[in-house]
């Protein structure tokens, strides 16, 4: 959490050195600690709660009953499973096709690559939510409503531009004379690619694969409107318990499962997040 | 990230070895550039066109009833209004709270900046579900901010929970971390020789944002504010669970429209109409982003 990406906070300015503790920034991450934090807290306790009754500050009972209640609902593990396959369905369909794309961009050179990888771009340039619609309009058409594969082929779409403009800054810092040298030694062009440049580009895309396997299995409004309502993972099963209001620990129990691969995205990708190229690919 | 240019691998064989390179290229990225054809561009003219022709006895004819419909229908005029105004201040808020942070991030060398950089990113990896849930636990009903209210002997709040409120604190919640990163980023391009030598001359914090900071990140500033409102104007899961059941935003409008009313015609509308509205931010994020890559050249 504390590792910080130089080239984003500029660390070679000369500073002026004092003892002075920075005020300024405590209170700024006390505010921000508070309002990040406090919110995710109350939900951790309340997965522990057996008995919180208002106005008790804490719950009057912990324990972890509702763990199993929650766990031997059929719903989740339907829910969790199918959330599962989706994401890796996904995640495996957009490695396949996009990371030889991201090479192609980054390294080939062929007629129109300027204005096809500005087209990726441009997807932000939509309301996501309107253009979700206007795709269900076509997939009612096409019958893949409330279907596994039409949910797929949406949250495929959403992962294209993670999935390309990541690898295509992976590709592109490979160092050359490496490569190089490789070839002089008598190394084929596959032999490179695959001892190579590779290994050198392998852990920003490794992030960039993991960014969308999280992201996928998050994704809620795509699922929601083109899964409804045979197509039910893992946030949508969250949305319905929170509009049912039924026990208050279920939402809970699921919230905190669900953090897993939050925690573990979050270990593993910090870094690149924290990157300035990262915010580039915004456009900035 | 952007500049493909500067990379390009030189031409050294023939034309014929270009050539089959060419081929190469084209082929490796033709799966991604047809699947974004397909669901991204061929949907928007599908969009206009499924709304504006219509299947009549004699043929096809071109109509713009539905858009008749949504702007004479006080309901419809209700939500885009309460949309826009959600979307209004919410970008409000984001750059309130996300360029100091910003600032901060950019010219703060302490330990204390690693920390706070952390919490600005966090809410990235909180998915919107479980935000939404630990917001109704927090600042709901009988929350936690009520609980410890009570604590302490003071009146609860007024929760914003199912008012317009709700999905603002959320939208603005979840967008601290990309806004932050982007303002951060077009932070870089302020030189810190300019800001060491007004500091320098003297100049007081506020003279250096207005005269040396401010003028070299209005563009970075427009392209946030651009990517804020997309992204808010057609926000679905926060709206839909901690915003007012009526009127409701343009998300959770179009999906009811879709789902519940089953009238593809009309959502598909709704859809055309946040286009329309969106489209001066949209086509101001990729000019921004096309006059980077100009740049970077």
């Amino acid at each position: 959490m504390t590792a910080i990406d130089p080239s984003t906070l500029a660390a070679d300015v000369p500073v002026h050195r004092t003892k002075r503790p920075d005020w300024l920034g405590v209170a700024l991450a006390l505010a921000l600690g508070v309002v990040v934090v406090i919110p995710l807290l109350v939900v951790a306790i309340w997965a522990f709660a057996e008995v919180w009754r208002y106005p008790s500050l804490l719950p009057q009972e912990f324990g972890f009953r509702f763990w199993e209640a929650t766990l031997a609902r059929p719903d989740v593990w339907n829910a969790m499973s199918l959330s599962l396959r989706l994401s890796v369905t996904v995640t495996l369909l957009s490695a396949l096709i996009c990371l030889p794309a991201a090479y192609a961009f980054a390294r080939l050179d062929f007629p129109g690559r300027n204005v096809l990888f500005l087209s990726f771009l441009t997807s932000h340039a939509f309301p996501k939510f309107g253009l979700l619609v206007a795709i269900a309009g076509i997939f009612l058409n096409l019958g893949l409503i409330s279907t596994f594969w039409g949910v797929v082929l949406i949250q495929l779409v959403g992962t294209l531009m993670m999935m390309i403009w990541i690898p295509v800054a992976a590709f592109q810092n490979v160092d050359r004379a490496m490569e190089e040298a490789a070839r002089d030694a008598g190394a084929g062009p596959i032999r490179v690619f695959w001892s190579v440049s590779l290994p050198q580009a392998a852990p920003t895309i490794f992030a960039a694969v993991l960014l969308s396997f999280v992201g996928t299995f998050y994704e809620t409004e795509g699922a929601w409107l083109i899964g409804a309502p045979e197509i039910r993972t893992m946030p949508v099963l969250m949305i319905t318990y929170i509009n049912n209001q039924i026990v208050v620990q279920y939402g809970a129990v699921l919230s905190v499962l669900l953090w897993v691969p939050s925690f573990i995205a979050l270990m593993f990708t910090r870094r690149l997040v924290g990157s300035g190229s990262f915010a580039k690919g915004f456009g900035v | 990230m952007t500049d493909l240019a500067s990379s390009g691998t030189r031409r050294t064989g023939g034309t014929a070895a270009s050539n089959g390179r060419g081929l190469t290229g084209l082929l490796l990225v033709s799966a991604p550039v047809a699947l974004l054809g397909w669901l991204i561009i061929y949907p928007i003219f599908n969009a206009i066109a499924r709304t504006l022709v219509v299947q009549t006895e004699t043929g096809t004819a071109f109509s713009v009833d539905t858009y008749v419909r949504f702007f004479s229908d006080g309901y419809a005029l209700a939500n885009l209004w309460l949309t826009l105004w959600v979307t209004a201040v919410c970008a409000a808020l984001l750059l309130a709270i996300c360029l100091p942070l910003a600032l901060y991030l950019r010219f703060a060398k302490s330990r204390v900046a690693g920390v706070l950089q952390g919490l600005a990113l966090f809410p990235m990896f909180v998915p919107s579900v479980i935000l939404a849930y630990a917001l109704i636990r927090t600042i709901g009903p009988n929350g936690g901010v009520d609980l410890v209210l009570n604590a302490l002997g003071l009146p609860k709040i007024n929760s914003p929970y199912l008012t317009p409120w709700g999905p603002i604190i959320g939208l603005v919640w979840d967008n601290i971390p990309l806004t932050t990163l982007m303002l951060v980023a077009g932070l870089g391009a302020v030189s810190d020789n300019a800001v060491e030598a007004a500091r320098d001359a003297g100049a007081r914090p506020l003279a250096l944002l207005r005269h040396i900071i401010f003028p070299q990140i209005g563009n970075a500033m427009l392209v946030v504010l651009s990517f804020t409102v997309l992204s808010i104007f057609s926000a679905f899961t926060l709206p839909y669970v901690l915003g007012p059941a009526s009127p409701e935003m343009m998300g959770p409008f179009m999906q009811r429209t879709f789902s519940q009313v089953m009238d593809t015609r009309m959502a598909v509308t709704q859809a055309v109409i946040s286009f329309l509205i969106c489209a001066v931010f949209g086509a101001f994020y990729v000019r921004s982003i096309a006059k980077n890559r100009e740049a970077r050249r």
